[in-house]
């Protein structure tokens, strides 16, 4: 009796041990990483942030899409929204989409800053941050770049003002539309 | 008389606000501790990034407005998910947050306890042997008999 009662012990403590390196080795490999260059961009569909509705990535699938992510208490992004939109308006003539993807953000103070910087493309929100995450961003503003088959050209941490992204935006959304 | 009114004034002024609320005003205080930042993973009061000025900027405005800390709780939910709180919800899998705890505390209890018993049951000491009149135990009494008789 005794011998059995320690024998189911040990076998419940080796399961527990056993089940907790599972755990551990799970969500090592199911940490989120920033999808690198080449890699398929995370397919996601998120609200409208000026209205009702969804958008979904796949939807814009044969044209080059420039996938900026920002939020209304970030600094950086106020400077680049309006380089952002002379470039959407300089590119959209050429096929080039432009999504932006506010994120962690109140949509009240989201949509003020859409409306202050008079930004007329896309924009979609992402207030618990559960695609934002998938992308790997771990600061705002980034950028990535992707090309018609969805693939990721460039990804940019950091205002697309700073200048050494500066050429590379531009250069990537070249590659990306080629 | 001037002075008297105008701080009759000020006092007015002032106090519209929280007389116009029809049950106990929440603190922001008490919210800071209830509500993540969404950027930092740690509670409000604990994190002055951007995020968390926000969220705190918001919670004053709508305590101001008279919320309840249960609406105020229930927008933010709308904005940021569920997660923006720090304690999980009463239901669904957020349940095991509440109740793993409670289950491990009686199986430990449980596991310490049967512990406990198994180790003062091995510990009990043997039957002592009946000492006899002498006081001594029947074989020595038989055996120092043995060896008196010898002497007979």
């Amino acid at each position: 009796m005794t011998r059995r009662l320690k024998l189911t012990g040990q076998v419940v403590a080796f399961a527990l041990v056993a089940g907790l390196l599972a755990l551990l080795l799970w969500s090592v490999v199911h940490q989120k990483h920033a999808p690198g260059v080449g890699s398929m961009a995370p397919e996601f569909t998120l609200h409208k942030l000026d209205g009702p509705g969804t958008v979904s990535l796949a939807s814009y699938r044969g044209k080059p899409v420039v996938l900026n992510f920002w939020a209304s208490w970030c600094e950086p992004c106020k400077y680049e929204a309006a380089v952002l939109q002379r470039d959407w308006a300089s590119y959209r003539g050429r096929g080039v989409v432009f999504l932006g993807v506010d994120y962690h953000d109140l949509n009240s103070d989201a949509r003020r800053f859409v409306s202050a910087h008079a930004l007329t493309f896309p924009m979609l929100e992402d207030g618990s941050g559960n695609v934002t995450d998938r992308y790997g961003i771990s600061q705002v503003p980034e950028t990535y770049v992707l090309n018609r088959r969805g693939r990721v050209v460039a990804h940019l941490r950091g205002p697309i003002t700073d200048p050494g992204f500066a050429d590379q935006f531009q250069n990537a959304i070249a590659k990306a539309a080629a | 008389m001037l002075r008297f009114l105008a701080v009759i004034a000020a006092a007015l002024v002032f106090a519209a606000p929280a007389a116009a609320c029809a049950h106990p005003r929440t603190s922001l205080n008490y919210l800071q501790g209830q509500v993540m930042c969404p950027t930092c993973h740690t509670t409000l009061d604990m994190s002055d990034s951007q995020a968390a000025q926000q969220i705190r900027l918001f919670i004053a405005k709508k305590i101001d407005a008279c919320w309840t800390a249960k609406h105020i709780e229930s927008a933010l939910v709308a904005n940021y998910g569920q997660q923006i709180l720090a304690t999980p919800s009463h239901k669904g899998f957020d349940l095991l947050a509440w109740w793993l705890p409670i289950i491990g505390v009686l199986a430990g209890g449980l596991v310490l306890a049967f512990g406990v018993w198994r180790w003062s049951r091995r510990k009990e000491p043997e039957e002592p042997v009946e000492p006899t009149d002498s006081g001594l135990d029947e074989e020595t009494e038989r055996r120092l008999d043995d060896l008196l008789a010898r002497f007979d």
